[in-house]
């Protein structure tokens, strides 16, 4: 069955002055999937995700979004997106549920369907008794709550994720990765951006791996696997999102131009798949 | 909804979320509300009833004064009759050598001795000298001007020299038929002065408030504007809430309108609250010192017209330098200086005689709210000056908000050094 791609980023490019943030990159998104943006620090995924609600404009390139199967731009796209940044965003004199509630009024939502979403949400996340409370005093699994909650509220088509399992404690991160699994069983989109592999495996259909700003390879973990002849997703990590300078090494040339020649073949054949 | 509803709801959506924040620290209430209330009533009312009070403490005690006179000479019995009157135990004591009465000799360390252990306060040195008058002397007085007991005991005693030096001078004058208006009021006006001012005691208060309620408005409402102003911009960039709020389907331009509005309201309540806590002041000085001020109704809702076109002008211009902080204390930086940018033209207008004032006065930037405030002060309707500063005022205002909209679009809004 053809995927309805939701998201399609076509020849990006990013430059922050001197910088090169993301280097004309190319990546669709489709309906129904859970995708993991996998890279260290500094790769190039939070400004992608920035770029995918708008936040940031490409420098060359364009990021074009799909409502029901016509193009439209990202900025209409908007209403359709739920956003859970790195840093959640609360503000702290507010409580739980104003918090959700500000969001959601700006969207255009009223209260009680707002609140009735909330409410279904928060009871997965076990979250309920803590919606009244301000959010001043909460831990960074109760804000990362809180935000996952005030992206959901307006049941978005697309949810994206900066890190949210970073700082997590070992049963909220499980939560959170509960919920994302669910939403993508029940046809939801989600971008989720990790540097834990582990996680990605667990959660997602599909990996893209960002380093340098370039995506280095982008399929599901097991087509991953294969396409670098390794046995688990950190050894193909590393693979993957080795220097590139290493091609200047006259012993490792055909070794590296195998990589490449097997990575294209790969993202063509991840294409084809689905398309 | 129509797309005009749906954006004025979101403005509002903002702006109550905004003000809710707000109201829920305690600081800003503080900063305000109570502190703008109570500013002018502690500066009128509770400051000069404190110095009053301590005033009249320190003249309630006795103080210790030495007299020095030649050893062949008593003090005037009349002087020492006016320094019993004001308080002042006094003991005698011979005058020494001192070929200058006001150089302190010896007497100068025995005086600082007995100011620190309390028993004396100052030296009276008299000496009489030969004239035509019927007492003729020379005095000085020894002190100590930084210590507060010897300086309360100096001022007695000139109040008492003077007072005994006028008595000397009448009885002079008498000896010779003459009285004291003949000699040093031969040409006298007549009646009191305020009488032959054609000016009422309200119209007076008006000119008197005219001349820094202006300023001391510009000023606080300059002042009032930058807290919140940072807290919504970089505050909120600090704090890493601002990609979280960009991300939403609202525009940006919606956004800063409805931070704009919740900023310009905190600030105009924070200078209606000034106003109040003066008005209060003002009727509660109307009882004795002052007289309430005549201001129509139209004087009143020009002067709150000029303050609210103010606010909003300065707020835009605190958000559009605020936003381009990336912290608290890098706006707060940029911003604290620009105070002056407020401040410096508003006392300049102070100055501007505006009598024969030329237009072009009320199209300048700042100036025109400080000459505007004056006008509406002193009961002067211009129909000129009132078109061109309301227009130039909102144009300014409009021009500001533009600018802190654009300065809402840049892209690195969303970066937070948390």
């Amino acid at each position: 069955m053809l995927k309805q791609s939701l998201l399609a980023v076509t020849g990006v490019t990013k430059r922050f002055g001197d910088i090169i943030a993301l280097d004309n990159i190319d990546v669709n998104f489709h309906a129904g999937e859970v995708v993991g943006l996998v890279g260290g620090n500094g790769a190039g995924k939070t400004t992608l995700l920035r770029l995918l609600c708008g936040l940031y404009r490409p420098t060359e390139g364009e990021v074009q979004g799909s409502i029901d199967g016509v193009n439209t731009s990202i900025h209409d796209m908007r209403g359709c997106v739920g956003v859970v940044p790195e840093s959640t965003g609360l503000y702290s004199r507010l409580t739980a549920w104003e918090n959700i509630r500000y969001h959601s009024r700006l969207i255009g939502l009223d209260d009680d369907r707002a609140w009735s979403r909330t409410h279904r949400f928060s009871t997965a996340l076990d979250f309920t008794d803590s919606l009244h409370r301000p959010t001043r005093g909460f831990s960074k699994g109760m804000r990362q709550k809180t935000a996952l909650l005030r992206a959901l509220v307006h049941g978005p088509k697309i949810l994206l994720l900066d890190e949210p399992t970073n700082g997590l404690d070992v049963t909220s991160a499980r939560a959170v990765r509960k919920l994302v699994r669910q939403l993508g069983d029940e046809g939801g989109t989600v971008i989720y951006s990790t540097h834990n592999l582990a996680e990605a495996q667990q959660v997602c259909d599909r990996i893209v791996i960002i380093h340098n700003g370039t995506i280095r390879a982008d399929g599901g973990p097991d087509e991953l696997l294969q396409a670098t002849d390794t046995s688990d997703l950190e050894s193909a990590y590393v693979e993957l999102t080795k220097d590139e300078a290493r091609a200047d090494l006259p012993e490792s040339e055909g070794k590296v131009a195998s990589f490449w020649r097997r990575l294209m073949t790969f993202r063509v054949k991840g294409g084809e798949n689905n398309e | 909804m129509s797309k005009a509803r749906i954006r004025l709801r979101r403005i509002f959506v903002v702006t109550q979320k905004e003000i809710v924040d707000f109201v829920r620290d305690w600081r800003t209430i503080l900063a305000m509300v109570f502190v703008p209330i109570l500013i002018f009533p502690v500066l009128f009312i509770a400051l000069p009833l404190f110095l009053q009070g301590e005033a009249a403490e320190i003249q309630q005690m006795d103080l210790y004064v030495q007299l020095q006179t030649e050893d062949s000479e008593n003090p005037p019995a009349e002087l020492l009759t006016l320094i019993n009157d004001a308080n002042i135990l006094w003991t005698e004591s011979v005058l020494g050598e001192e070929t200058e009465l006001s150089i302190p000799g010896d007497d100068g360390a025995i005086l600082t001795a007995g100011i620190e252990n309390g028993t004396l306060h100052a030296i009276l040195r008299m000496r009489s000298t030969e004239s035509n008058a019927s007492e003729s002397w020379n005095y000085s007085v020894i002190y100590d001007s930084t210590h507060e007991l010897s300086r309360e005991a100096a001022n007695r005693l000139f109040d008492s020299i003077i007072s005994w030096e006028n008595d000397v001078i009448n009885a002079t004058l008498a000896a010779h038929d003459l009285s004291r208006q003949e000699v040093f009021d031969p040409i006298h006006r007549e009646g009191e002065s305020s009488d032959s001012n054609i000016a009422t005691e309200g119209e007076l208060s008006a000119m008197t408030l005219a001349m820094f309620i202006p300023l001391v408005v510009a000023l606080w409402t300059a002042t009032a504007g930058i807290q919140p102003a940072i807290d919504l911009t970089a505050g909120e960039r600090e704090r890493g809430t601002m990609e979280a709020l960009l991300s939403t389907p609202v525009a940006r331009s919606d956004l800063l309108m409805g931070k704009w509005l919740a900023v310009a309201t905190v600030a105009c309540v924070s200078v209606i609250a000034q106003l109040g806590g003066l008005l209060f002041a003002i009727s509660f000085l109307a009882a004795g010192a002052m007289a309430m001020p005549s201001i129509t109704l139209v004087d009143g809702l020009l002067l709150l017209l000029s303050v609210l076109l103010f606010a909003i002008f300065t707020v835009a211009i605190e958000i559009a330098v605020a936003v381009r902080a990336h912290s608290v204390k890098e706006a707060g930086a940029t911003l604290g200086p620009l105070i002056l940018v407020f401040i410096g033209p508003t006392m300049f207008a102070q100055f501007v005689n505006l009598e024969g004032i030329e237009n072009w006065w009320f199209a300048m930037p700042i100036f025109n709210v400080t000459l505007a405030m004056r006008e509406a002060l002193m009961g002067i309707h211009d129909p000129t000056h009132i078109v061109i500063w309301v227009v130039t005022c909102l144009s300014y205002a409009i021009g500001a908000v533009l600018w802190a909209s654009r300065q809402f679009n840049r892209e690195d809004l969303v970066e937070s050094i948390s």
